[in-house]
């Protein structure tokens, strides 16, 4: 039973995870409160990950992390290697992929929040940031979980992205799914099987874990 | 003192276009602001609140500037220190009645926040639900909460949007006692939009009636809604009559105008105004303002006897409605005792007496 | 007839015509028209040309699937419809075999595996001069060959390196790709400054800018590649005659110019050009 690349999953998921919902929030924001002509085509790019195939995704990613690519350049320019085959590689992928999944949730939360409290607020002296932090994002906590656990679980379940730019290599881009797939290639069935259900089991904890914590906090407000 | 001059399009979901532009004084006290739905009441409000800014015109408080487009100047609604109690209330549901009311005294350090916020909760009667979410609490003590929430700010002008719809007549009164008592303390400009004109007579000691987009009348309260000069004005403010007729002649000497009401027979004296015969004008008359007779009475000063059948009879409590066709339908407001008395039903032949100055021209 | 019933009947009539062609596309590869074949990666640009001159010749038309050698064995296990498999590795078709999933006696080592080293054509490393030496080089951050674990491209790069005595020093500079294409595309990128690629691919026009080196065949064992014809095959006769044309002349001949050996007759581990 390989720990390694489980835990080097679960390490991947949990960053996803913490960095979408830091990035995610002020986009999300963005999305749900302006009224920019040219929202939709923000809004696209956003969704822009579900319909693209994983692969695709991994193939452009890293010929973008290549020498020849935008980001490769200047990748190499600061750290002096490239950013394809190591954990960061990863991070950035994956990030790309599960976007929507953690954006989403959260514009649709925000956009749920009443109006008139933000009104409120503004009356009341308090600035963007404080009306943000005490009335928009304690209304908005389901969707926050719902971004959450889906690019934990997105993230925990990669597997055609991490093929593209991963490498294979053992403890910093071996990740869970990539092993179970080479376990089928040589043949190695049992440890196949029994990874895939160590990954099962483990991901049905968290998803009731979280969901089960979070059935306190469902109860959405009443408009009034 | 609030001096505002505003112009704005506004596109409203449930009214047609219109533009709002009003220039108006605001002086310590309350000033109701009347006028129907779609008239720009609430528009005019978030403008003055700093939540939308006008296309044009100047905003200033105790002459402080809080909006110019002359000089682009456009301070933030944060910073305005203005009290604003939207008709939703807008309590914050997910925090208790104090953290509520505390909300906007955020820069203050605790041990002040405290005092003054327990002070407000038994100004306004609420101590006991201090610790209660809005939800759980009734309506009217949701009023009284967002009433102390704006006003636990020391805010410089008060803006009211229809604050007491939905309560019923004694809550009312006990929140109008409330606001009342601390108005006499504070003395700020307080800005009350209503459409109910009882509540124009319980606060108001000055009104603006606001009519799509444009002030049409201020003043006292009774001289802006016992001779409302508009239409939608004197329905809002309680003529339940209100006819379409044609001048019939004018008679200066006499100081009235004949005018016949709709396409009947029926004929009525009003008031001389400036119309000449074959114009087309609306009579407005209070249904409380109509007397029924019995018998043709004689000998009164009143110009109008006209005759009249009884439709029906509506019983409302300490009120009679009655419909009587004299050829357009009069609805005459009677007290119970007065139809036990003069045995009035339904098909009843009956006279309605008008005074001349009972009738008002209306735009 | 209502409203209803015309939907059913218009969407009755759909599925039938869909029925049709489905059974249509049977009977036309029952009838010989078309076969198709599972190919390891390394075949990518050879089975092109080997395809392209069979099917002018027999009027066959041939379906190719690229992928990795184990990946076939397993789908192949689980009945995948394919005809013919050429494994990049004879155990696997060896094993098919023992298990009775392949015809009898159409088992065939068609190839012998030459790997290359290869770098991109900006590399300022002169690989022709040092050979496998080129691998230490100071600007070669990451080598990437075919996974061992379940290709044989991959585990005879490692074997080489071994050889070379410089596997130990070096794996840490090693990546893995899925199978030998991806390998080649890591280079390819950029990604990785070199790659153990096999020497089929290096043919191709895409390949021919960069600078290659031929690892020599004594450092690894040799690659034997196998072919069978599947019993799940739904077209038997098409596919022996694909096979009989690749054992022909014509096809080593095909082969030969992408850069496979052939394995000594009667000795499969001798190797002749």
């Amino acid at each position: 039973m390989n720990m390694d690349a489980l835990l080097l999953s679960l390490r991947l998921a949990l960053c996803v995870s913490a960095i979408l919902l830091l990035i995610g929030m002020p986009i999300a924001y963005w999305l749900a409160y302006s009224n920019w002509r040219g929202k939709f085509l923000l809004e696209s790019i956003v969704a822009l990950p579900l319909v693209l195939p994983p692969t695709v995704l991994g193939f452009y990613a890293l010929v973008a992390m290549g020498p020849r690519g935008p980001l490769g350049k200047l990748w190499i320019v600061f750290f002096g290697h490239g950013l394809a085959f190591t954990f960061g590689g990863l991070l950035l992928a994956s990030v790309l992929y599960s976007f929507p999944f953690a954006v989403q949730p959260l514009i649709a939360s925000f956009e749920g929040v009443d109006r008139k409290l933000l009104d409120a607020s503004a009356v009341l002296g308090a600035g963007s940031l404080r009306t943000f932090w005490r009335v928009i994002l304690p209304l908005s906590l389901p969707g926050v979980v719902t971004a959450l656990v889906l690019s934990f679980a997105h993230t925990l379940g990669e597997f055609g992205v991490v093929l593209m730019v991963g490498g294979n290599l053992a403890g910093v881009t071996r990740t869970v799914s990539i092993d179970i797939y080479d376990h089928v290639q040589s043949l190695e069935y049992a440890e196949a099987n029994h990874m895939a259900l160590v990954l099962l089991v483990i991901s049905f904890a968290v998803l009731s874990l979280v969901y089960g914590v979070n059935r306190r906090v469902w109860n959405p407000w009443p408009a009034k | 003192m609030l001096a505002a001059r505003i112009r704005k399009e506004r596109r409203s979901a449930s009214t047609t276009y219109f533009v709002l532009d009003v220039s108006l004084d605001v002086s310590p006290g309350i000033t109701i602001l009347f006028g129907p739905s779609g008239a720009g009441k609430s528009t005019l409000l978030d403008c003055i609140a700093g939540l939308t800014p006008p296309d044009a015109g100047r905003i200033a408080l105790n002459d402080e500037v809080l909006f110019d487009s002359t000089t682009a100047t456009n301070l933030p609604a944060q910073k305005r220190r203005i009290a604003y109690v939207f008709q939703t209330l807008a309590l914050f549901p997910h925090l208790s009645i104090e953290e509520n009311v505390a909300y906007g005294l955020s820069t203050l350090p605790a041990e002040d926040r405290r005092g003054r916020v327990a002070e407000i909760l038994d100004a306004f009667h609420v101590e006991e639900l201090r610790k209660q979410k809005p939800t759980a609490i009734s309506g009217g003590e949701r009023q009284r909460v967002a009433l102390a929430r704006s006003l636990v700010t020391n805010p410089r002008l008060l803006l009211l949007d229809e604050p007491l719809t939905g309560l019923d007549a004694a809550l009312k009164t006990a929140i109008v006692q409330d606001l009342r008592s601390w108005n006499a303390a504070k003395r700020i400009p307080i800005l009350y939009v209503t459409h109910s004109r009882e509540e124009v007579d319980a606060l108001g000691e000055r009104v603006i009636a606001l009519e799509n987009g444009r002030v049409i009348s201020h003043g006292a309260p009774m001289d802006v809604l016992d001779a409302p000069r508009r239409k939608q004005l004197a329905q809002a403010a309680g003529f339940e009559n209100l006819f379409a007729g044609t001048v019939l002649d004018l008679r200066e000497a006499d100081g009235v105008m004949r005018v016949r009401l709709g396409e009947s027979a029926c004929e009525m004296e009003v008031p001389l105004g400036y119309a000449s015969a074959g114009d087309r004008v609306q009579v407005a008359i209070r249904a409380g303002d109509v007397l029924l007779a019995t018998e043709r009475p004689h000998g009164l000063s009143a110009r109008n006897i006209i005759a009249g059948r009884i439709l029906s009879l509506e019983h409302r409590g300490t009120m009679v409605i009655a419909r009587v066709d004299s050829g357009v339908v009069f609805v005459v407001h009677v007290t119970p005792g007065a139809v036990r008395a003069l045995e009035l039903t339904a098909g009843k032949q009956v006279w309605l007496v008008l005074k001349t100055h009972s009738c008002h021209l209306v735009e | 007839m209502t409203g209803q019933s015309r939907t059913l009947g218009s969407w009755l009539r759909f599925v039938l015509l869909f029925a049709a062609i489905f059974v249509m596309q049977r009977e036309l590869l029952a009838q010989g028209r078309e076969i198709r074949v599972a190919a390891a990666s390394d075949l990518q640009f050879a089975m092109e040309e080997l395809t392209k001159n069979f099917e002018k010749q027999a009027g066959t038309k041939v379906n190719v699937t690229y992928g990795s050698s184990g990946n076939f064995f397993s789908q192949i296990q689980n009945g995948a419809p394919f005809d013919l498999l050429f494994s990049a590795d004879i155990e696997y078709p060896r094993r098919l075999e023992a298990a009775g999933l392949a015809e009898p006696d159409t088992l065939y080592e068609y190839a012998v595996g030459r790997i290359v080293i290869w770098m991109a054509p900006e590399a300022k490393v002169d690989l022709n001069k040092l050979g496998w030496k080129a691998l230490l080089d100071a600007s070669v951050q990451k080598i990437a060959i075919a996974n061992p674990e379940h290709a044989p491209y991959g585990r005879a790069a490692v074997a080489a390196l071994q050889k070379a005595g410089i596997y130990e020093s070096m794996k840490t500079k090693l990546v893995y790709g899925e199978n030998i294409s991806q390998a080649a595309q890591f280079v390819q990128s950029g990604n990785a400054q070199a790659g153990i690629i096999a020497l089929s691919l290096m043919i191709s026009s895409h390949m021919k800018n960069g600078k290659q080196w031929e690892i020599p065949a004594e450092m690894h064992p040799a690659i034997e590649q196998g072919a069978v014809v599947l019993k799940n095959a739904r077209n038997k006769n098409a596919a022996r005659a694909f096979l009989e044309f690749v054992k022909s002349a014509a096809g080593r001949s095909i082969l030969a110019r992408f850069g496979f050996a052939f394995p000594e007759p009667g000795n499969s581990l001798g190797l002749r050009r």
